[in-house]
C-alpha cells in the first residue's frame, strides 16, 4: 500500500496534483479498481492514530495567546456558518426533490469542513501561522464541537423518538468532559509539564515519546469521556504549546503523522464503492459544485462584517470549501438509524471525494484564482471592507550560522558578535542556548525543516563546532549543494580526509592549533630555555 | 486505540527510568512490557503481533541504514577479522553448552546464533554518549557490529530453509543473494536518484523510503526469505552518503516510535521460564560476558589495535543484540522453536544489555589491562629523570616534539600507535609504546621525577587521572572544553584550551576569505603580534 502511495506521490509531485488527490487515487487503485487490498482493522487503527497525531501537531503549534486572538471570532463564524449552510442546504436539497429527512441529513453533511485536509494543506503551504490559516482551524475546531453535540443527539434520537432526558444528560457530559480536560490541560501546562519536560529534555527520543504518551493519555480520556479524539489530541498538543521544545517536538512528530495520513487518505480511496458511486455520479457533481460555491460564500459574506480583509476572507472560504471525510461515518451512522438509505450514502461519498480533490487543487492555486476571479471587485459586490493585509513575515539574510554550543561554538558566536555579524547560533540542549545573546534556533541541524528554518540557503557562511562526524558531513554536504561556504569543526584526525573529499571550505583543526598553542605556552613559561 | 495507548505509557515511564537510574532504555522497555503483562492491561494478541511485525520491520530497517563500510574507516580489515571470529567462536561455543545442557539440535542452533552478535543500538548510543565513535576502538566497534548484523542476516535464510531440505535453503541463500545485489545496486544508482536528484521535500523523502522498505520486503518474501532479510537490505540499499543522512531525518522520529513500542509489546510475549531455561539463561550471559570481551581483545591486537582500545572494543561488545531477538522471533513465526526459547533470547539480551554500561567502563578497562600478559614482558629498566615527557604524539605531535628537541633537553614520548613508535625509534627517540593513563606505563616513563609533562591524550579523563598521580610536576594539558579545563585546573594542572586557538585561526581564515565569496564588509582589527 505504502508502495503504491509513494508511486502516485512521486508521479504527483511531476504532474503538481496535491498529495492528499495523489493518495486517494492510489487507495482507488489498489482498492475498487484491481482489488489487491481490503483494510484489515490494523490499517484502521493506523488511519486513527493519522488523525490523532495530526490534530496533535496542530494543538502544538497554536499556543494559547494565538487560540485567543482568534477564538471569538471564530466562534462566530464556525456557528453562524455552520447555521447558514445547512439552511441553504436543505433548501437545495428538497428543490431538487428529496424528502425533508434526507435533505436535513445532506446539508449537515455538506456543512462540516474536513480538518485533516485542511490542516495538511496549510502545512504544505506553510501557511499555518497566517491569519485565515488560524481561523480556519479555529472555524474547525468550532464545527467538532457541533459534532459532538450532533452525535451525543443523534444517540438520543436512537429509537425513532427523542429522549430529552438522554440527550441533556448526554450534551452535559460532553461539555463537561470538555472543560474538565481543558482543565487538567491548563494546570498540568503551568505547573506540571514545564519540570517534567525540561528532566526527561536530555534525551531526544525519550521527550518525543513522552509527548506522544501524554498526547495519547488525552486521546484514551476523550474516548471514556465521550468525545471525539481529536478534541482530545488537539488539547494535548495545545498544553505542550508553549513548552520551549515544541518546534522540535513539531519536527518529530510531523514525518511520524505524514506515514499515518498516507494511509488515511489511501484507506479512504480504497473504501470506496465506486459502482454504486457511478449511479450518483451526476446528482454528485451538481451538490458538489454547490457546496464548492456556496460555502465559500458564507464565509464571504460573514467575515467582511467582521472586519477581515478581502484576501484573508477569500482564502479562509476557498480553504473551508470541501466536505469533511467525517460526513461518510456521519452518513453510515445515518443508513443503519434508517433516516437515509445506500444511493444517499454513495452520494455522499462522491460529493465527498469531489470536493477534497477540487479544494485541494483550488488551495494550490488560491492566489492564482483570486486574481483571475477578479477578487477584489467580487468581495467589493458583497460589502467586503478592504481591510489591513497582515505583515510579510521577516526573512534572513546574510547571517552566520554557527552548530553546537559547545566551548568552541561559544567562542564563535561571541567573537563574530564583537565583529557585528548577524549571528544563528543551533543546538539541541536548550539550556546552552539560553545564555546566549544573539539569534537562537532549537534542534538537530540533520532535520531539513530546521535547516530551512534557520534560512541556510541564505546565510553568508555556516559554522559547525560539532563534534559528531555524520551531521558534520552532512552539512557540509547540504552547504556545497546550495552554495553557502561552511567552516568545519574536524575534531579528530580520521574525519579530515571525509570532509576535505565533501569539499568544506575550511576545516578547524583545534588538535594542529592546540600544539601551536602549547609551544607558546610553554615559551611563555620560560620552560623551553636551558 | 486504547492499546497504542497503553504501550506508549509504558515506553514513555520506562525511557524516564532509564534517564533517572542511567540505565539503557532497550532493557527497561522490555521490563515495562513484562509489567503491563503481568498486571494484565496488555492489548490484544492481534495488535501485539502486528506491532511487532511492523517495529520489527523498522528495527532492522534503521540498523541496515546505518551500515555504512566509511564509517568504519581504516579499522575494516580488523572489524571483519573481529565480527566473523566472535561470530563463530561464540556460535560454537554457544551450541555445545546449550545442547550439553538439553536442548533439540533446532533449538541450540538458533540459541547460538543469537548468542553471536552484539547490540548495535545499544553500542551506538554509548559510543555516541561517550562521544567515541570516531576513535579507532569505536570504528572497530561499528565495524564488529555490521559484519555480524550482515552474517545474521544472510544466515537466517538458509536457516529458516534447512529443514525443509538442502535445495530449500539453497534457494533461500540465492534469493538473499539476489536481494543483496539489488541493495547494492541502488546504493549506487536508484536511491541517489530517487531521494538527491529529485530535489524531494520531506514527505516525499519519506514515502520514497518507505517504498523501498516496502519493495524489499516484498521482494524477499517473493523470493522466499523472511521479512527481516528484505528490510534489512532495504536499509543498507539506503545507506549510502549522503542519501542516509537525507533519510535519517525522516525515518528517526518512526524508527524511535516504533522501537519503543515494539520491546514494549515483546515484553507481553515472554512468560515465566522454567528452572531449567533459567539454568540455560544463566549460562549463556555468562559466556556472553566472559567469552566475548577476552576474544575480542585477542583478536583486535591481532589485528595491530593497542591494548587499551582492543579491551575497550571487547567489554562494549559483551552482550546480545536486538538481532538476536529478531532470529528467536523468527524461530518461533516458522515453528523451529518455541515460545521459552524466545523468553531465554529475551532474557539473555535484556540481562547482558542491563550489564554492559557497567562492565565498558574505564576502572574494568583498568583491571584488565593490569592482568594483561604484555606488561610482564617488558624488562625493567631504570626509568629517566628530569625529562620532558610527552604523552600522545601522533601526527599532530611532530611539530611540538620538534621543538622539544631543539631546547636540548630528554625527551620521552609515550604513545600507543604502533606507527609512530616505530618512526621515533627510527630517529633515535625514547619511546614507550603503551597508554597514558596506565600507571605501569606511567612508572616506567618515569612521570614522578619529570621536569615537565605534556599531555596531549585524546581522552580529558585520562589527563585527570594523570594529575591525580603525579604531584609537583607542572603539567600541561591541552582540552577543548571549557568545563574540563576548569577540572584540571582545580587538580593542579595547567590547561591550554584549543577552543579559543581555533577561534582565532577561524577568524583569520574568515578575513581572508574574499577569494570564497564572502563580502566582508566590516575592517579586519589589526591582529596582535
Amino acid at each position: 500500500m505504502i508502495v503504491a502511495a509513494a508511486g502516485f506521490l512521486l508521479l504527483s509531485r511531476l504532474v503538481k496534483v496535491p498529495s492528499i488527490v495523489a493518495y486517494i487515487i492510489a487507495g482507488l487503485a489498489l482498492g475498487p479498481i484491481t482489488r489487491l487490498l481490503t483494510v484489515t482493522e490494523a490499517i484502521e487503527i493506523i488511519s486513527e492514530v493519522g488523525i490523532v497525531l495530526l490534530l496533535f501537531l496542530v494543538g502544538l503549534e497554536l499556543s494559547l495567546d494565538k487560540i485567543k486572538r482568534v477564538g471569538k471570532s471564530a466562534i462566530v463564524i464556525g456557528l453562524l456558518q455552520v447555521v447558514l449552510t445547512t439552511l441553504v442546504g436543505t433548501v437545495a436539497s428538497l428543490a431538487l426533490g428529496f424528502d425533508p429527512t434526507t435533505a436535513v441529513f445532506l446539508a449537515l453533511a455538506m456543512t462540516f469542513s474536513s480538518t485533516v485536509v485542511v490542516v495538511k494543506l496549510l502545512t504544505e503551504k506553510g501557511e499555518f501561522d497566517s491569519l485565515y490559516g488560524r481561523l480556519s482551524i479555529g472555524v474547525l475546531l468550532v464545527q467538532d464541537m457541533v459534532v459532538v453535540a450532533m452525535l451525543t443527539l443523534m444517540a438520543g434520537l436512537d429509537g425513532g423518538g427523542l429522549n430529552v432526558g438522554n440527550v441533556s444528560a448526554g450534551l452535559l457530559r460532553a461539555g463537561g468532559g470538555m472543560t474538565l480536560l481543558m482543565i487538567v490541560a491548563l494546570l498540568s501546562a503551568r505547573f506540571i509539564l514545564p519540570r517534567a519536560f525540561n528532566w526527561i529534555s536530555a534525551s531526544g527520543e525519550a521527550l518525543f515519546i513522552w509527548s506522544l504518551s501524554w498526547c495519547f493519555l488525552f486521546v484514551v480520556a476523550a474516548e471514556l469521556l465521550h468525545i471525539s479524539v481529536e478534541l482530545g489530541a488537539f488539547i494535548a498538543g495545545v498544553s505542550l504549546a508553549q513548552l520551549q521544545f515544541n518546534q522540535e517536538l513539531r519536527r518529530r512528530v510531523h514525518p511520524l503523522m505524514n506515514f499515518f495520513i498516507a494511509i488515511f487518505f489511501t484507506t479512504l480511496g480504497v473504501q470506496m464503492e465506486l459502482g454504486a458511486a457511478f449511479g450518483q455520479l451526476v446528482p454528485g457533481l451538481i451538490l458538489s459544485g454547490f457546496v464548492l460555491l456556496v460555502k465559500p460564500l458564507v464565509f464571504f459574506v460573514v467575515m467582511p462584517r467582521l472586519g477581515f480583509d478581502s484576501r484573508t476572507t477569500f482564502n479562509t472560504g476557498v480553504t473551508l470549501s470541501q466536505v469533511s471525510e467525517f460526513s461518510f461515518i456521519f452518513a453510515a451512522l445515518g443508513v443503519s438509524a434508517g433516516f437515509i438509505d445506500d444511493t444517499v450514502l454513495a452520494l455522499i461519498s462522491v460529493i465527498g471525494l469531489t470536493t477534497i480533490a477540487v479544494s485541494s487543487y483550488a488551495m494550490g492555486f488560491s492566489g492564482v484564482v483570486y486574481e483571475k476571479l477578479g477578487g477584489e471587485r467580487l468581495l467589493k459586490l458583497l460589502r467586503a471592507s478592504s481591510g489591513r493585509p497582515e505583515a510579510p513575515r521577516r526573512h534572513m539574510h546574510g547571517h552566520v550560522i554557527v552548530i553546537g554550543m559547545n566551548s568552541l561554538g561559544v567562542h564563535l558566536v561571541q567573537e563574530l558578535l564583537g565583529r557585528g555579524e548577524r549571528v544563528l547560533a543551533i543546538d539541541t540542549d536548550a539550556r546552552k542556548l539560553a545564555p546566549l545573546r544573539c539569534e537562537t534556533l532549537l534542534g538537530s541541524i540533520d532535520h531539513p525543516s530546521l535547516v530551512e528554518d534557520a534560512e541556510l540557503a541564505r546565510a553568508k557562511l555556516v559554522v559547525s563546532a560539532l563534534q559528531i562526524e555524520d551531521t558534520n558531513n552532512l552539512l557540509a554536504y547540504r552547504c556545497r549543494q546550495l552554495g553557502v561556504p561552511c567552516s568545519i569543526h574536524a575534531f579528530d584526525r580520521s574525519v579530515v580526509k571525509e570532509l576535505r573529499e565533501i569539499g568544506a571550505n575550511h576545516l578547524m583543526i583545534p588538535k594542529n592549533i592546540g600544539v601551536q598553542r602549547m609551544m607558546v605556552a610553554l615559551r611563555e613559561r620560560g620552560l623551553l630555555d636551558g | 486505540m486504547i492499546g497504542i495507548a497503553i504501550l506508549l505509557v509504558a515506553a514513555a515511564i520506562a525511557h524516564g527510568l532509564a534517564r533517572w537510574l542511567k540505565l539503557p532504555a532497550v532493557p527497561l522497555l522490555i521490563v515495562a512490557g513484562l509489567i503491563i503483562n503481568g498486571i494484565g492491561v496488555m492489548p490484544e494478541r492481534a495488535l501485539l503481533e502486528d506491532t511487532l511485525q511492523l517495529g520489527l520491520a523498522f528495527l532492522v530497517f534503521a540498523a541496515g541504514i546505518e551500515l555504512n563500510p566509511r564509517r568504519v574507516g581504516s579499522q575494516r580489515a580488523g572489524a571483519i577479522r573481529v565480527g566473523t571470529a566472535q561470530f563463530g567462536v561464540l556460535f560454537v561455543i554457544g551450541y555445545a553448552a546449550v545442547w550439553l545442557l538439553g536442548s533439540s539440535v533446532q533449538e541450540a542452533i538458533y540459541l547460538a546464533l543469537a548468542l553471536a552478535s552484539s547490540s548495535t543500538l545499544l553500542v551506538v548510543r554509548l559510543l555516541q554518549q561517550r562521544k567515541q565513535m570516531f576513535e579507532p576502538s569505536g570504528r572497530l566497534v561499528l565495524g564488529v557490529l555490521l559484519v555480524q548484523d550482515l552474517m545474521l542476516i544472510l544466515l537466517l535464510p538458509i536457516l529458516t530453509g534447512l529443514p525443509n531440505g538442502v535445495g530449500e535453503a539453497a534457494r533461500g541463500f540465492a534469493g538473499s543473494a539476489v536481494l543483496v545485489i539489488a541493495a547494492f545496486a541502488s546504493i549506487r544508482w536508484v536511491a541517489p536518484l530517487l531521494l538527491v536528484r529529485l530535489g524531494l521535500d520531506e514527505e516525499g523523502v519519506l514515502l520514497v523510503t518507505l517504498a523501498f522498505l516496502f519493495i524489499f520486503i516484498g521482494g524477499g518474501v517473493w523470493l522466499g526469505l523472511p521479512m527481516i532479510a528484505g528490510a534489512f537490505l532495504a536499509g543498507v540499499a539506503l545507506s549510502g552518503f549522503p542519501v542516509n543522512g537525507i533519510v535519517r531525518g525522516q525515518l528517526g522520529p518512526l524508527s524511535d516510535f516504533f522501537l519503543a513500542v515494539f520491546f514494549t509489546a515483546l515484553g507481553g510475549f515472554i512468560a515465566l521460564p522454567a528452572p531449567r531455561d533459567l539454568l540455560i539463561v544463566a549460562v549463556l550471559v555468562a559466556l556472553v560476558v566472559l567469552v566475548t570481551p577476552v576474544l575480542v581483545t585477542v583478536i583486535a591486537e591481532a589485528s595491530g589495535l593497542s591494548a587499551r582500545p582492543a579491551i575497550e572494543s571487547g567489554l562494549l561488545l559483551a552482550q546480545t543484540s536486538e538481532f538476536s531477538l529478531v532470529t528467536a522471533l523468527q524461530g518461533l513465526a516458522i515453528g523451529h522453536v518455541r515460545e521459552e526459547v524466545l523468553t531465554i533470547v529475551a532474557l539473555v539480551t535484556m540481562i547482558s544489555m542491563f550489564l554492559t554500561p557497567f562492565i565498558a567502563t574505564n576502572k574494568m578497562t583498568w583491571r584488565l589491562m593490569s592482568m594483561h600478559p604484555m606488561r610482564k614482558r617488558e624488562p625493567a629498566r631504570e626509568p629517566p629523570r628530569d625529562h620532558v615527557l610527552l604523552l600522545g604524539c601522533g601526527d599532530n605531535g611532530m611539530p611540538l616534539l620538534e621543538t622539544l628537541l631543539g631546547t636540548g633537553r630528554e625527551v620521552v614520548v609515550v604513545d600507543d600507535d604502533p606507527a609512530v613508535i616505530k618512526l621515533l625509534q627510527e630517529a633515535d627517540i625514547t619511546c614507550i609504546r603503551g597508554d597514558g593513563s596506565d600507571f605501569e606505563v606511567l612508572r616506567r616513563s618515569g612521570a614522578q621525577n619529570a621536569a615537565m609533562i605534556i599531555s596531549t591524550m585524546r581522552r580529558p579523563r585520562d589527563s585527570m587521572h594523570l594529575l591525580g598521580r603525579v604531584r609537583g610536576v607542572p603539567v600541561l594539558v591541552r582540552v577543548f572544553d571549557q568545563a574540563d579545563a576548569e577540572k584540571i585546573e582545580r587538580r593542579g594542572g595547567i590547561p591550554i584550551s584549543y577552543a579559543d586557538a581555533a577561534t582565532e585561526d577561524f577568524l583569520h581564515w574568515l578575513d581572508q576569505a574574499e577569494s570564497v565569496g564572502i563580502s566582508n564588509e566590516r575592517r579586519s582589527r589589526p591582529r596582535g603580534a
